[in-house]
């Protein structure tokens, strides 16, 4: 009989009914064998791990996190209603102290889905992780810090979107460079909105790094930046996809060291990303996670194939790692000298690609900086559908200018042919469409 | 005629069947030598033995011998691979671990030592272990480790049992527990079924004989010797069974509450089929993969002894004897019915002695302590049941399609055996606010529950097409088959292997086959299909025999 140290619940939800394609990388099959795994292993008999049923996120859940073009209901199936509803399962077991940590181990996935959603981007539709944290605020105001690490192969464009106005919400991302695989953003660079400066900190790798390379960057960069900024709550996006047997990226990551990982950051909430190794990689490297959440020794967990001297990483890889952790703390602790200053409103205006729909999204965007909230924006949005849309967000605890600047965008757009204009009000629970 | 005999820690109910017609009952005190006892339940029947075509046992044989650890020394070769450490499941000298490693789709990746596993034999035969049991991980989905090592040691002990052969369901550690408690106890179930022939044959009777099993079913006495783990925790499966079988609406979910002296064993019957552990029972502290139904023991009964905490009256969890107006030590729920002049049969001035104490101490009326004595353990018995409930209904789902068309578990009516049953059952209607039927016959429902039972079993069959190969544990068939193969052909396969090995899986009676489990995933490999990986269970269905039924 084995006790676990820690609490640990367990949310899986398959969807063996579910795919994007009956080839799709994302396809009823891809949990299988990590379900064979888990219930082989015994897991769910270990002492202090629970699995529990997933729920279903509301379309207000949804609209807390997301403005969907022209609506919730003609953007998700009810899959993604159960992996956001997963997602959501799993918080509020942590939050009301059911047990201490969850891991919600779902499907489909969500960090390339932004705030602005006009159709599938890198298999995502709606991000999960933002459904839930904005629940967790919603229904615990007490949580004013959260950061999220994630871990997926691919940069979470998706979350850095979504949270890239928002000095709360601290996301770290660990991925493969992206001159060397989709999304193909995520640098150092990219640093966070006006009023969140530091508070978006991507760490591109670069291929064939291995365990050793990451968690070098977990102990000198990742830990030391959240002992900084003291999270009232760490979520771990775990994709699986660093895995040296993945088929759609280059990375050498193995079981073991996603375990380790999970150890050394202690999560409250995981949640399943990406990783398509649904046969060599995602059994091995779920039961690990699961085991290291739980506090239950997982040093025996290995891949059967696993040939370490195969995946170990060329010395030079873990020097330029070495170097590129160094320059992210340099600028972590630089943060507070870069401000945005003499002017009132920023503007940005990007292209969006939908891989997945094939649909492209030009935005224009302005935020109100500010010094006394997170500040609010409006998003000019047109895609290649012919929806050309207006998005204002008021953030939580916006300051009374920013509530009277989001207001006045949200009455007067400035023009007339918008398909639709949204607000979305997040102190006071609100998501108005407004059609002209 | 068919005779049921359950013999229980205390009583022992037997019953006579014929057609729908109870032809003779007894109940006796349990001996301590369970074959005395089976005779003379059958003697107290006072029937004609020659009439008899069907004999059901549910004993505590091999449950009493796991949780009081009296069973022979048995020795486990377990080959694991990669994966939580097992030796964390090891719990005497005699496991050992041994190389070989099967991976999840049953491919092999370190093939196993043959002299490493001759090694380990000669070491348990030298202590003079006669029984070993052998579990490789992930051997449902390829069994070729467990039974090379098996062909190996086999003539060197007198029995060897294989973790594939007790259930198709993954789950390595119970996998080991399970093959550890059927290797340990099969000396006992043996001896125990020579004696129970010879005893029958003695009596003239020569019907075969079966055993009731935890979920419910029943199988021969010869398959009973090679899987006695099966046997294990049937007596709360009886009483389920008796339920199911007295029970006179099968369309209902109803709630099955079985209230003996000390606990009341809770159950669930959804139209006719009990609901059973989703992964298979515990017991002794284990976890086993025996199939059973699930069932909630919570300490309160007839005879639980009620006490005061502060102004609180508390029922249960401990009994101390019987109720105070039978003579026993403590005021119980059946003085206070005593009181209430429910209890006829018990001394009415020795429960108001038993009760007037506590409540003198609250200050109140007798008979209102009383009537709040029988409300606070039918309170006791709610709430378990309502937890019980909510656990069913917490059961996960993996689709789509199951998350937004739940099917929530709701009883409509309450169902009640057992001694108390029926003097408690006007209180329940109050307290559950639903009908609370308690069946004629109630008293030996327990026996009518082996006596009813069909035979089952399950069987799990994995097919993948892109390996080519076909497993179905239970029945030890590792199969090549066709890259094409449908799920169509693979239930005829299940079908036609479930009838072909019907004696051998104690299968006796025509049993409807129905289907437990079915999934069909697509294998892509490199964005295209390369072949179908199939899942099945089948199973006889459990249920009371046709003839009750139907009658």
């Amino acid at each position: 009989m084995i006790t676990a140290k820690k609490k640990t619940g367990l949310i899986f939800f398959p969807a063996y009914d579910w795919e994007i394609s009956p080839s799709h990388p994302e396809r009823q099959e891809r949990l299988l064998y990590t379900q064979d795994q888990v219930m082989e292993e015994g897991v769910l008999d270990i002492e202090g791990i629970t699995e529990f049923k997933a729920g279903l996120a509301t379309e207000k859940d949804i609209c807390r996190a997301h403005f969907c073009v022209p609506d919730v209901e003609s953007r998700i199936t009810p899959s993604h209603n159960v992996s956001a509803g997963g997602c959501i399962e799993a918080a509020r077991l942590v939050m009301e102290g059911v047990v201490d940590n969850a891991f919600a181990l779902v499907r489909p996935p969500g960090h390339h889905a932004m705030r602005v959603v006009h159709g599938a981007r890198g298999f995502c539709n709606i991000n999960i992780e933002a459904v839930m944290i904005e629940w967790i605020r919603k229904n615990y105001p007490h949580i004013k810090k959260i950061a999220v690490v994630d871990t997926d192969c691919h940069h979470g464009d998706g979350t850095q979107d979504v949270y890239w106005h928002d000095p709360n919400v601290l996301y770290i991302s660990l991925h493969q460079d992206g001159r060397t695989l989709y999304p193909g953003s995520g640098f150092p660079e990219e640093f966070g909105g006006p009023n969140a400066l530091g508070r978006n900190l991507n760490v591109p790798l670069p291929p064939r790094t291995s365990d050793e390379g990451m968690l070098y960057v977990m102990e000198h960069f990742v830990m030391p930046v959240l002992g900084e900024f003291k999270p009232d709550l760490i979520i771990n996006s775990a994709g699986q996809d660093n895995h040296y047997s993945d088929p759609i990226t280059n990375m050498s990551f193995t079981a073991g060291g996603y375990a380790r990982l999970n150890e050394m950051l202690s999560p409250h909430i995981c949640v399943l990303e990406g990783g398509y190794s649904i046969e060599a990689a995602l059994p091995y490297v779920n039961t690990g996670i699961i085991l290291a959440l739980a506090g239950v020794d997982y040093s025996y967990i290995r891949e059967p194939d696993l040939n370490p001297a195969r995946i170990k990483e060329d010395p030079r890889i873990i020097d330029y790692i070495k170097r590129l952790t160094d320059t992210l703390l340099d600028l972590w602790n630089s943060r507070d000298n870069y401000e945005v200053k003499g002017e009132e409103i920023v503007r940005r205006s990007r292209n969006i690609f939908y891989d997945t729909d094939g649909i492209s999204e030009n935005q224009q965007e302005s935020v109100r900086v500010c010094k006394n909230c997170s500040g609010t924006y409006k998003i000019d949005s047109s895609a290649s559908t012919g929806y050309h849309i207006l998005a204002v967000h008021i953030p939580w605890g916006a300051c009374p200018r920013c509530r009277e600047q989001g207001l006045a965008w949200f009455e007067k757009p400035g023009r007339n042919n918008y398909s639709a204009v949204y607000l979305q009000d997040m102190d006071n629970d609100e998501y108005t469409v407004k059609i002209p | 005629m068919i005779v049921g005999i359950d013999i229980g820690g205390t009583h022992t109910d037997a019953v006579c069947i014929r057609g729908r017609n109870i032809i003779a009952t007894a109940k006796i005190v349990t001996g301590d030598d369970l074959v005395q006892t089976i005779r003379d339940a059958i003697g107290a029947l006072s029937i004609n033995y020659a009439g008899i075509r069907r004999t059901v046992l549910s004993t505590t044989l091999s449950t009493n011998a796991i949780t009081e650890k009296k069973y022979a020394p048995a020795g486990m070769i377990v080959s694991a691979g990669p994966g939580i450490d097992p030796r964390r499941y090891f719990f005497t000298d005699d496991f050992h671990l041994v190389k070989g490693a099967i991976d999840h789709r049953g491919r092999e990746y370190v093939p196993i030592d043959p002299a490493e596993v001759t090694r380990v034999a000669d070491g348990l035969k030298k202590k003079g272990i006669t029984g070993v049991g052998v579990v490789s991980k992930f051997s449902v989905r390829n069994p070729s480790h467990e039974t090379s090592i098996s062909s190996l040691i086999e003539k060197e002990f007198e029995h060897v049992s294989l973790g594939h052969t007790l259930s198709g369901n993954l789950n390595f550690p119970r996998r080991i527990h399970t093959t550890f408690f059927n290797t340990a106890v099969m000396p006992v179930q043996k001896r125990f079924v020579q004696s129970v022939r010879k005893a029958l044959a003695e009596l003239g009777i020569r019907s075969p004989l079966f055993f009731l099993k935890a979920d419910g079913g029943t199988f021969s006495d010869s398959a009973a010797d090679r899987h006695p783990v099966e046997t294990i925790l049937s007596g709360p499966a009886a009483s389920m069974m008796g339920g199911l079988a007295l029970c006179d609406d099968l369309e209902a979910t109803t709630l099955m509450l079985d209230i003996g002296g000390t606990t009341t064993d809770i159950g669930v019957l959804i139209k006719g089929v009990p609901v059973l552990e989703p992964r298979g029972v515990d017991i002794g502290g284990y976890k086993t993969l025996v199939r059973g139904i699930k069932v909630m023991s919570v300490g309160a009964g007839g005879d639980s002894r009620v006490s005061l905490a502060g102004q609180d009256i508390r029922v249960g969890p401990h009994r101390d004897g019987p109720p105070a107006c039978m003579g026993g030590p403590s005021p119980t729920p059946m003085d206070a019915l005593a009181v209430l002049g429910q209890f006829s049969k018990g001394d009415r001035e020795k429960a108001v002695r038993a009760i007037a104490p506590i409540a003198g101490q609250l200050g109140q009326d007798i008979s209102e302590v009383s009537r709040r004595i029988v409300s606070i353990m039918i309170d006791v018995i709610r709430k378990s049941a309502g937890e019980f409930i909510d656990e069913v209904n917490r059961y996960p789902v993996y689709t789509i399609f199951e998350m937004l068309h739940p099917e929530v578990v709701k009883p409509d009516r309450v169902m009640a055996i057992g001694g108390p049953a029926a003097l408690l059952s006007p209180f329940i209607e109050e307290s559950f606010d639903m009908r609370c039927a308690v069946p004629d016959n109630a008293m030996v429902a327990n026996a009518m529950g082996a006596a009813l039972a069909r035979t089952t079993r399950q069987i799990t069959l994995t097919a993948d097409t892109q390996l080519q190969r076909m497993i179905c544990p239970e029945l030890g068939l590792d199969e090549k088959i066709s890259p094409t193969m449908s799920m169509n052909e693979l239930k005829k396969r299940g079908e036609q292997a479930l009838r072909d090995n019907a004696s051998r899986l104690g299968i006796l009676d025509k049993g409807e086959i129905s289907i437990l489990e079915e999934q069909v995933f697509n294998i892509v490999r490199g964005f295209s299909t390369t072949g179908k990986n199939m899942r099945l269970k089948l199973q006889t269905k459990p249920g009371v025999i046709d003839e009750w039924s139907e009658a």
